[in-house]
């Protein structure tokens, strides 16, 4: 065969073999739609409360962001559909990228970067809290760091410039007279916090959980702090919905944020759920070892919180002063400008999920 | 004008160099022992790489769970392939380096002869397309992701912006390159345009093209993978998506070195595939004018 020929009937066959095979395998062109399970008269089946297109979330596999897949797992079984689509990032500049091109409705993002956002013109309010504490600074257990008055020229990993975990650390270092030019900090991804720890790569590292309690399964991490002691009640990630989206789809907005609140009254409602919700995230949204979510829930109990996690005017005017102070906002975007709390008002009046895990 | 235009191909003007064929090869015996070294060298190397890899990590490596030893990563090859992703990760990723790169040449090749054939294109061009191709793709990574989402799209784009250029530069140059005796020769037997183009043109740049092409498959083969690190949907994978998704999941290097030796497997193979494109005369004249 001629070169020309040879090229187009295997550039034929290639082309046309290797689209089809990705059509069949990945995108499941040749598969049936599934049937919608209908709307069902049970108020509890958040899915049939939705009435648009469904909305796609951003997340990360942290547990800040836990209630996301929850929220999912729960509605799939009880609806046998989904009321959105979770999105899985690695980190936080692509959910932004997705957020700015009007590809997500809703995210899972780090408070202060929302604020940020905000300040930088962006429609984007803060609707919900993802949880509450769940973050640790953790050093080598060999490490000559007892106090956080040692961290001084130490080389300290933080997630993002716009992380609450550098805001909690300026905080730290600001209660013993000192501040964040007397440590040397890094942006590093969480996935490779533990590894940059355990090899000497950095002091310390903090980040949201389960990266923290790995290097203590792991046995060579020690916690310096517990955010949970550092500054009880703190909060790192939120729920942010388009502003768009929150005038054009209130009603389905309010379905999302419900949804969100109930998983986090659920999860925090027994230990059986806690576990659950460890195992099936862990193993069908984080792709993450079941024991290390396992840990992170249970020991303590409280390391991570998913209740009261309406968002309040004072906690956010402490995270945008002590931003101010640390360089990382400017102040121009008030509360009113990047919050919206009237979606939930009252912890009370969020109600757990009816839904019993189905024993092993 | 009696002349076929048959006769001013670049092979009639230059002669190929003889090819060695069944007849006049080298004797049997000393063919085997030729072949016997091509397998067994290569073959060496590699497990000498093997021994000294595993033997390091037992010897020099302080956490052994850390980096894996090649018979743990072989065993992540096998976890991944019963969990069903290894086949659906490597679809993925040749499918959108089949993408990108058959856009890239849908659209290079073309645009390259033109600029190479056209002076006034290629003064238009010349400079902006030199700007454009230092860029790294992974550079245009944020931007694919404003413009396109997570999708297949974004990958495609970058691989499509990684290939092109090579590709266009090294038609055009190409072009620019030919020898003006084959055009003068063509001209003088009074070819037509498109018949210079097809009979002339694209034939004596037929080498150094594919040349080209063969550089940016190898291009599109690395940034797939690192496109795939961050602008793809964990729902479709693929080996790059492979990597990062195995540093989300704690100490699992072995995947981590697992989807490393994956990849250049797979690019191994592609280059090996596009070598014999080698093989058909209309490239190896090229090559034996060298």
């Amino acid at each position: 065969m001629s070169l020309k020929r040879t090229a187009i009937v295997w550039g034929i066959v290639w082309v046309g073999g290797i689209t089809a095979l990705h059509g069949a395998l990945n995108q499941q062109w040749f598969k049936p739609a599934p049937k919608s399970a209908g709307a069902s008269a049970d108020g509890a089946r958040a899915g049939a409360a939705f009435s648009g297109p469904k909305f796609s979330v951003g997340y990360i596999p942290v547990t800040c962001h836990l209630t996301c897949p929850v929220t999912n797992f729960i509605n799939k079984a009880t609806d046998s559909d989904e009321m959105f689509k979770p999105m899985r990032f690695n980190g936080f500049p692509e959910i932004k990228e997705m957020f700015l091109s009007n590809r997500l409705e809703a995210t899972f993002i780090l408070a202060p970067l929302a604020m940020s956002l905000r300040e930088q013109g962006v429609p984007i309010k803060i609707v919900y809290l993802g949880h509450r504490d769940g973050t640790a600074l953790v050093v080598n257990k060999d490490s000559t760091v007892r106090r956080v008055e040692d961290l001084r020229g130490k080389k300290v990993a933080i997630p993002n410039r716009y992380s609450n975990q550098r805001i909690m650390l300026h905080r730290a270092l600001k209660k013993r007279g000192m501040t964040l030019d007397d440590v040397i900090l890094l942006e590093m991804s969480p996935p490779d916090m533990p590894i940059s720890l355990q090899t000497g790569a950095v002091d310390a590292i903090t980040s949201g959980e389960p990266f923290m309690a790995q290097t203590e399964l792991d046995g060579y991490g020690r916690v310096l702090y517990q955010a949970k002691d550092e500054w009880p009640g703190f909060i790192s990630c939120v729920l942010a919905v388009r502003e768009d989206v929150i005038q054009t789809r209130r009603a389905d907005v309010q379905a999302l944020v419900d949804g969100i609140a109930r998983s986090g009254k659920w999860i925090d409602q027994s230990m059986d759920n806690r576990m659950h919700a460890a195992d099936v995230s862990a193993t069908q949204y984080y792709n993450q070892d079941p024991k290390l979510l396992r840990h992170v829930l249970s020991k303590p109990v409280d390391r991570v919180r998913y209740s009261n996690l309406v968002v309040h005017r004072p906690d956010f005017e402490e995270i945008e002063r002590l931003g101010i102070e640390s360089g990382v906002l400017t102040g121009k975007a008030k509360f009113d400008d990047y919050a919206d709390p009237s979606f939930v008002r009252d912890n009370n009046d969020v109600k757990p999920w009816d839904y019993e895990p189905k024993k092993q | 004008m009696t002349q076929s235009p048959q006769q001013v191909t670049p092979s009639a003007v230059t002669p190929p160099a003889p090819r060695p064929s069944a007849d006049d090869a080298a004797p049997p015996a000393l063919s085997t022992r030729f072949e016997w070294s091509r397998l067994w060298l290569p073959l060496a190397t590699t497990v000498a790489f093997l021994f000294a890899w595993h033997y390091a990590v037992i010897l020099l490596s302080k956490d052994r769970d850390l980096f894996p030893t090649p018979w743990k990563v072989v065993r992540a090859i096998i976890e991944l392939a019963e969990k069903g992703v290894l086949i659906n990760y490597i679809v993925s990723s040749l499918f959108r380096v089949t993408a990108g790169f058959a856009l890239a040449v849908i659209v290079g090749v073309p645009f390259g002869l033109l600029l190479g054939w056209f002076g006034t294109l290629s003064r238009m061009f010349n400079p902006l397309i030199q700007v454009l191709r230092p860029i790294s793709p992974i550079a245009w990574i944020p931007v694919a992701i404003l413009w396109f989402g997570v999708d297949d799209r974004a990958p495609v784009f970058l691989i499509f912006l990684a290939s092109v250029f090579p590709i266009a530069v090294t038609a055009m140059a190409a072009v620019q390159n030919i020898q003006p005796v084959y055009v003068r020769a063509a001209r003088n037997f009074g070819l037509s345009r498109s018949q210079l183009f097809r009979r002339v043109i694209l034939p004596a740049t037929m080498p150094q093209i594919l040349t080209g092409i063969r550089i940016a498959l190898g291009i599109a083969w690395l940034v797939v993978v690192a496109a795939e690190m961050v602008a793809v949907d964990p729902r479709s994978g693929g080996l790059g998506y492979l990597i990062i998704d195995a540093r989300n999941a704690g100490k699992r290097y072995d995947l981590v070195v697992a989807g490393m030796v994956m990849i250049g497997l797979i690019g191994l193979a592609l280059d090996a595939l596009v070598r014999q494109v080698e093989k058909f005369d209309e490239v190896r004249w090229g090559y034996a004018n060298k």
